[in-house]
């Protein structure tokens, strides 16, 4: 889009100048040379003419009715309605509202977090894997290492004969640790049945003091 | 409002002061002040009284609550109008209303045969800021009608000056080609005519 005039650049700075020059805030250089261009140029001295009467017309006060009375009767009605505080100085702003609003969010946050950690702490999985370190064996627990080439039917067989389950390993060395599946009363004669067994390289108890 | 000079800022400066303290009387002067003023400017987002008085008070409310965080950084005026300028989007939003649609749809000036210059003069006006988006209406009104600088206007719309300048312009080159038309007959003529 350009602007059509006939002067070129000072038809261009006259056009830049106006709205300043009707406003009274040009520089009073800019003013004296927009007054000399103007009685140079038709072309702006119709478009300034146009713009002086522009201005007049947006001076006009506005032809929507609206109350001044009634609106601040409201706005003071509203002021005072329950919950509005009376005064400025003695009320919080949004800013504050909203930073309280913030730190309670954060205190919260913390007590939740400490929460779960609590939890996670007090709650032990039901369940192991086999890369969490070795549990404290219980009473009568034996350590048993099967021999390399003991198969896991011979190995399943002789743990239902004897009684037994493990509950942990292979650790590094292959050792299982096995207790008796009823009492730990039969964990005696099962290690010397397992010390018997071809198919068992080492039984030994488990002794958990130091 | 539309001559904004040192003295008018200086008595809005006390005003918002006392306000800040709780002054109600400080609040029930400025509110006359701007009353008339602020109709204006709002009329050019919506013809619809009942939301211009809205929108009003909603900008007093917020001046009420926030006086005592008036640091000065600008004229009390330019804050006023920008909290109203705010307020007037936010209403329009919540309505669903489309400023340009509810200005072009509402205005509805005809030729008047009203033989008042200021009549016509309105009507002049309504029928070539029709031509206009509400943003380049705002930035005449502000411009012309109030009398803002860029700056001011820039920072009532909270917009770059660069973007208020090209909205000017464009608002400038549209009035430029159809107010001619809308006069009927040149300004000049009317003057040697009356």
């Amino acid at each position: 889009m350009t602007i059509e005039m006939n002067s070129g650049k000072d038809c261009a700075r006259a056009w830049e100048i106006m709205p300043w020059a009707l406003q009274a805030t040009a520089a009073p250089g800019q003013r004296e040379w927009l007054m000399h261009h103007l009685a140079q140029c038709e072309a702006c001295s119709a478009e300034f003419a146009q713009q002086s009467r522009l201005r007049c017309a947006l001076s006009l006060p506005t032809d929507v009715p609206v109350d001044a009375e009634r609106g601040l009767k409201r706005l003071l009605e509203r002021i005072d309605a329950p919950g509005a505080e009376a005064a400025p100085a003695r009320r919080w702003s949004s800013g504050r509202l909203t930073r309280a609003l913030a730190a309670a969010v954060v205190l919260q946050a913390i007590g939740i977090g400490a929460l779960g950690v609590r939890l996670w702490s007090d709650q032990a999985p039901q369940y192991r894997t086999l890369s969490r370190p070795a549990l404290l064996e219980p009473a009568g627990a034996l350590r048993v290492v099967p021999a390399t080439g003991m198969t896991l039917a011979d190995w399943n067989k002789l743990l239902h004969d004897l009684g037994l389950r493990v509950i942990d390993g292979p650790n590094d060395a292959g050792a299982y640790a096995v207790v008796p599946a009823e009492s730990a009363s039969s964990s005696a004669s099962a290690l010397r049945k397992l010390r018997a067994d071809r198919g068992i390289r080492l039984a030994e108890p488990v002794d958990n003091t130091p | 409002m539309n001559e904004p000079s040192s003295d008018v800022d200086t008595r809005d400066r006390m005003l918002l002061q006392r306000m800040a303290a709780g002054d109600r009387a400080a609040l029930e002067t400025l509110y006359r002040a701007y009353h008339g003023g602020l109709t204006r400017f709002l009329s050019r987002l919506t013809r619809r009284a009942d939301l211009i008085e809205e929108i009003v008070n909603d900008c007093f409310w917020i001046a009420w609550r926030k006086a005592d965080s008036f640091h000065g950084d600008s004229r009390v005026s330019t804050w006023i109008m920008g909290i109203a300028y705010r307020c007037g989007l936010k209403a329009l939003r919540q309505r669903g209303d489309e400023p340009v649609d509810d200005y072009a749809l509402r205005e509805g000036h005809g030729p008047s045969h009203d033989p008042d210059e200021d009549r016509e003069l309105r009507d002049w006006l309504g029928e070539g800021l029709k031509h206009l988006s509400a943003d380049q209406r705002i930035v005449v009104e502000l411009v012309y009608g109030v009398g803002n600088s860029l700056d001011e206007v820039a920072a009532i719309m909270q917009a770059p000056v660069g973007t208020v300048k090209a909205r000017l312009f464009h608002a400038r080159i549209k009035l430029r080609n159809v107010l001619p038309a809308l006069a009927g007959d040149a300004p000049a003529q009317r003057e040697n005519r009356s």
